[in-house]
């Protein structure tokens, strides 16, 4: 489904990425588990548009990304949860939401607006009470909510999210790891990156270990949580 | 006395509202102070002193003014919006990704070239506007309100009341707000960011053509050089209000408004375009984010 090619991307001159190669199929959960500065933030806004590569291809449904705007990208099928998630804190829950759903052709805006919505309340409700309030009132939890719940909106095909459990409370961390199960169940194929390695391992599956701008390791989500390298370096074992 | 300078200071409070509005809307998207915003609403006043002389000529104004009016304005309007496009796309748009302060001398660039540009096509002395409003108009609680003061308050009313509407309800408006917020974002929800940076110039160019259309008429009399005092009194309206804040500008141009007429009527009327400036020192050394700054922050 999604297919990067040998990406070289440099950020604030920087080489960030030299040479990735990463393969997502229809339907996985594929996590990116690798150190601070590593490079697995700039793979995804590499894909989503926002850093252009200095060469390599990306190939998703068999078509390049490359020289395509981000908000085509979005258009294509592909949502990011952003690090920080990066809520707008001035528009409210309900706002948020359909500054989600921009994409979708407004010919079947009004009903599939609905639906989503629906949906997006029933995986976390308690952004339903919070609807009148401003983003950037919300707890970081919530705020974690409202950001998967605006990805949602836009009918993804593939969902990229960047440490969705980074500064959350232990209990928030599992509810949203079992959300992105839920939503991959749903049919959602999902590109996870994590610091929180071992539960990623366990959500995904497959893995890339990412070093230094370069892939040092593939495999199932259950093969690198068992490999030695992975578990002195990641696992904290 | 007092209630008569209130009406005069509403109605020069209204037009700098609608320019300031044009700063504010383009400092919160691009936190860029448009100095050529001045220029726009000096070639909306231009414009319509052009146009209406063309239908005074053909013979429609004699027929009826109020279509010949509506007609300049709409043509005012669309020129100016034309200009504000075509200024963000040539000056401003390749220096998207450049040091800070790049822009700024690019936006002070076009700014002396539209003046030049005005002052060789036009002529360096003053233009007059075809047609007299007079004296004209109906008492208000003892105040002599003319109908232009009144269309001048009704129209700048309006603008700013939809304007509000816009911004808060309809699709294009909300995601105006959230490119303000945050532009990386806004792009990874699939908001095409450069189309609503360049609508945000041709509203912001419409409303500035208003308020040359308004005063061209309101004083009679227009040169190339007063995009520049208006610029700088728009931008301290915007400042006083909190920059990047539209209810804000709105605000702060009424403020600035009302200070200068009454400035003039009870202090003296030499210093009538000191009163911006004074304003503008005391809220830089009071609060520099503005009276509806930061708090109640809504940019756009």
């Amino acid at each position: 489904m999604l297919k990067l090619v040998s990406i070289h991307t440099s950020y604030n001159n920087i080489k960030a990425l030299k040479g990735i190669d990463i393969e997502v199929n229809k339907g996985e959960i594929v996590c990116l588990i690798g150190s601070n500065g590593a490079g697995k933030t700039t793979t995804l806004l590499t894909i989503s548009g926002i850093l252009k590569p200095d060469s390599g291809d990306i190939i998703f449904e068999g078509k390049s990304l490359k020289n395509i705007s981000p908000h085509s990208i979005v258009n294509r099928g592909i949502c990011q949860v952003p690090e920080g998630r990066r809520i707008f804190p001035r528009l409210t829950v309900l706002e948020n939401l359909e500054m989600g759903a921009y994409s979708v052709n407004s010919k079947y805006q009004i009903s599939n607006f609905k639906n989503n919505i629906e949906k997006v309340f029933s995986l976390f409700p308690i952004l339903k009470e919070r609807i009148k309030q401003h983003g950037g009132t919300l707890s970081g939890g919530e705020q974690q909510m409202l950001a998967i719940g605006r990805a949602l909106m836009a009918n993804p095909k593939l969902l990229l999210l960047d440490e969705p459990s980074l500064g959350l409370a232990p209990i928030m961390v599992s509810k949203i790891f079992r959300t992105i199960k839920e939503i991959n169940e749903e049919g959602v194929t999902i590109l996870l990156v994590e610091q929180n390695a071992k539960a990623a391992l366990r959500l995904s599956h497959r893995g890339y270990v990412l070093e230094n701008g370069a892939i040092k390791l593939h495999g199932s989500g259950e093969d690198l949580l068992h490999n030695e390298d992975v578990k002195n370096a990641y696992l904290g074992e | 006395m007092l209630l008569q300078q209130l009406i005069n200071g509403l109605t020069l409070g209204g037009v700098y509202a609608i320019i300031a509005i044009g700063y504010t809307m383009v400092y919160g998207i691009l936190e860029l102070i448009n100095f050529a915003h001045g220029e726009i609403y000096m070639l909306g006043a231009y414009l319509a002193i052009i146009f209406l002389g063309l239908f005074t000529a053909m013979g429609l104004t004699a027929a009826s003014i109020p279509i010949a009016l509506i007609l300049t304005a709409i043509l005012t309007i669309i020129f100016c919006s034309a200009y504000g496009f075509t200024i963000e796309k040539v000056a401003y748009k390749p220096l998207r990704n450049a040091p800070r302060l790049s822009p700024l001398i690019s936006a002070i660039g076009v700014s002396i070239f539209l003046q030049n540009y005005v002052m060789l096509t036009q002529g360096a002395t003053d233009k007059v506007f075809p047609h007299r409003f007079g004296e004209a108009g109906f008492q208000f609680m003892d105040v002599n309100v003319t109908y232009l003061q009144a269309l001048i308050i009704l129209v700048s009313g309006l603008l700013m009341f939809f304007l509000h509407l816009f911004i808060h309800k309809t699709r294009m408006g909300k995601a105006m707000r959230a490119t303000a917020q945050d532009k990386t974002m806004a792009a990874l929800v699939g908001i095409n960011v450069d189309n609503i940076i360049s609508a945000t110039f041709i509203i912001g160019a419409g409303l500035a053509a208003v308020a040359g259309i308004m005063v061209a008429s309101y004083y009679g009399l227009v040169n190339y050089f007063i995009g520049y005092i208006a610029g700088i009194k728009a931008f301290t309206a915007a400042v006083l209000g909190g920059i990047g804040n539209i209810p804000g500008a709105m605000l702060g141009g009424i403020i600035l408004g009302l200070v200068e007429s009454t400035g003039s009527a009870y202090i003296s009327s030499e210093y009538k375009d000191a009163y911006a400036f004074i304003i503008l020192i005391i809220i830089l050394l009071i609060k520099p984010s503005g009276i509806l700054g930061k708090t109640t922050e809504e940019k756009v």
